[in-house]
């Protein structure tokens, strides 16, 4: 066991100082500026931050496009997952559809929060489409609204919970399906009660992971707000690179990191809360 | 016990190896080094091309002097200069204005002297920035924020800030945020245009709340997508942005309106404690040669800081101060001022404007 640990420690070496120098280090950074104002050590950046109803409004509507953000990829990327892991038989169809999905992770965030701007401007394909069809008199205004941002960060985010979602689904054994249809339950009861309860966990993660990212998402919501909405990480980027007011950042960086973690352990707790309890049926 | 000993020749072979890897390494350093190179911070796409052609791709003819770019923008540059205080690698840093203020307080430059930059000479006294007596920036040309329209849509030019409130342009005006570097000088300026007083910007974010605009931009990439997109079809734009649009083809009109411009510049920067101070200092020189000037002017359009560059009339008339102007027309303020306010102008754009 020693002997295995020993040589297991050079291995961990370099994740180790990786993770120290680029996760922990400027972690620490950025903690310690928040507790400074003016040279001595304070509370007063986070007084600044929390006593601030304003901050609680922006805190608000960051919550509350990344909660609908994901809603939107679960509702949407769950079925896409059933689909390319159950329906498509063909592999190299399933494989081509995997590239399709993913390819769009290979371009800039920029690019595409750019290609949206246009698509759903004025003048824009979805704008153009909508009148055309006849669904609306005149354009809808998509740019500066939470919709708009929403869209975005869907598109953006969708990959990470099919992926997540396919892999828990991919891993469930078609046995239990059989032995539950055996059993004479019907194929939405099997759904209900064998295959979604099992891909419950791969579900949760990419819940979790396109909520924290939509969260803290920059570039999407300051392209797509048109600067007319106003989201947390676009306060944090002014203070970091227009104001220069390191601390009061840092304060602010802190506030949605700590908000943030409350919100996912939260949804984790009510999640296992859940699953005890319908054990314990 | 054979497992340990293993791992620990491992690690010896990891040391050894990256023992040799470092002596290969300084050893592909040094001729280089030998033959002399400077490190040159200025900012990515067309611009640093531009500075690459104009400055960089003459001065290395001249002296056989590499010079090694180093991409970022002028706020990256900056807080690379304050990492690298005590040992600097930068020679020469372009920064804009209002960067170059905070880099002077922050002690990470020095002195450019007139005897090591003979072309200071030549400079228009506006661009020769001073501090405690001694010059610590040196303008490297000026460009403006001024009235873009789209001239498929409008017919007679603007000529005035004040159209952009007109009611046929409801909901199709862009002017920037204060995310960009011109939203915090921007608001001042339309502040002192009003002649609202200096101290009280309420009456100015009183009237900028009733512009129906389509959005704020928060960088010149967005603006330009903007216009060209047709979802703002008036508004502010810098001259070099919306000029470029205009060149590939598309409806896109710039013009100095009769309230006037702001404007700011490019400037050049000599690091305090440059490994290579001399060649550093022959840099500045020649990208203060007119030929410098003219060049950048005809790529950029970057309105020239130093005396007797001529251009052709196409390029003049898209200079920062338009047709006929000079440095004397554009409303350039003290940066000083706008770093003061920074904080308070950021914060009342946020609880005013930005905000639904």
């Amino acid at each position: 066991m020693s002997a295995a640990m020993n040589r297991a420690l050079p291995l961990l070496a370099a994740p180790v100082a990786f993770f120290i120098a680029f996760f922990a280090v400027p972690m620490i950074v950025v903690v310690s500026s928040s507790l400074m104002a003016g040279g001595v050590p304070s509370l007063g950046n986070y007084a600044r931050v929390l006593l601030d109803q304003y901050h609680w409004d922006v805190l608000a509507a960051t919550f509350r496009i990344a909660g609908l953000t994901t809603v939107a990829c679960a509702l949407l990327g769950y079925p896409l997952a059933y689909y390319l892991v159950r329906v498509v038989k063909s592999a190299a169809l399933r494989r081509t559809c995997v590239i399709l999905l993913v390819l769009p992770l290979f371009t800039s965030n920029i690019v595409r929060s750019f290609g949206w701007m246009v698509l759903l401007g004025r003048n824009g394909l979805v704008n153009d489409a909508l009148v055309g069809v006849g669904i609306l008199d005149r354009p809808m205004r998509f740019l500066g609204t939470e919709l708009g941002i929403v869209i975005g960060l869907v598109y953006i985010l969708l990959p990470f919970i099919v992926l997540a979602v396919g892999n828990a689904l991919a891993a469930v054994d078609p046995a239990l399906e059989d032995a539950s249809s055996d059993l004479g339950a019907t194929p939405f009861d099997t759904f209900r009660t064998v295959t979604f309860p099992l891909c419950l966990p791969g579900l949760m993660s990419g819940i979790v992971m396109v909520f924290t990212l939509a969260v803290s998402a920059y570039v999407t919501p300051a392209l797509l707000s048109g600067g007319k909405i106003t989201v947390f990480p676009m306060l944090i980027f002014q203070q970091y690179s227009t104001v220069f007011d390191v601390n009061y950042g840092g304060a602010l960086s802190m506030t949605l990191l700590v908000m943030t973690l409350v919100l996912v352990g939260l949804a984790g707790w009510i999640g296992n809360a859940g699953a005890t309890g319908r054990k314990a049926q | 016990m054979t497992r340990t000993r293993a791992a620990t020749r491992t690690v010896s072979r990891f040391a050894a190896l990256s023992a040799v890897l470092a002596a290969g390494v300084s050893l592909y350093a040094l001729p280089a080094a030998a033959q002399g190179e400077i490190r040159v911070a200025w900012y990515g796409g067309n611009w640093g091309e531009a500075f690459r052609t104009c400055v960089a791709e003459p001065f290395t003819k001249a002296t056989g002097v590499r010079v090694v770019p180093e991409i970022g923008t002028s706020t990256v540059t900056f807080a690379k200069l304050q990492q690298q205080k005590d040992a600097p690698t930068l020679d020469v840093a372009y920064m804009d204005g209002g960067i170059s203020e905070m880099a002077q307080a922050a002690g990470v430059l020095d002195a450019i002297d007139p005897t090591g930059v003979p072309n200071l000479a030549k400079a228009l006294p506006e661009a020769i920035y001073k501090a405690d007596g001694s010059i610590f920036a040196a303008g490297s040309g000026y460009y403006s924020l001024g009235l873009t329209y789209n001239t498929k849509e409008i017919k007679t030019p603007p000529t005035s800030w004040n159209d952009l409130w007109k009611p046929e342009f409801a909901d199709t005006v862009t002017i920037p945020s204060p995310a960009n570097s011109s939203g915090v000088p921007f608001v001042m300026f339309l502040n002192r245009m009003w002649g609202n007083p200096p101290g009280d910007l309420s009456k100015t974010f009183e009237k900028l709340k009733t512009l129906k605009t389509a959005l704020y931009f928060d960088s010149s990439g967005a603006a330009s997508n903007a216009y060209q997109s047709g979802e703002a079809i008036i508004g502010a734009h810098f001259n070099v942005g919306a000029w470029d649009l205009a060149d590939k083809g598309l409806p896109i009109g710039f013009v100095v309106p009769k309230e006037g411009v702001w404007a700011t510049d490019a400037r050049l920067h000599l690091v305090k404690n440059a490994p290579h101070k001399a060649d550093a200092q022959r840099f500045i020189d020649t990208a203060l040669t007119p030929e410098a000037s003219a060049c950048l002017a005809e790529k950029l359009y970057l309105g020239p800081a130093v005396q007797g560059v001529s251009v052709s009339s196409d390029v003049e008339r898209k200079l920062p101060w338009g047709v006929g102007g000079s440095v004397k027309n554009l409303k350039l303020f003290n940066w000083a001022d706008i770093n003061r306010d920074r904080a308070a102008i950021t914060d009342a754009w946020n609880r005013e404007l930005a905000r639904q």
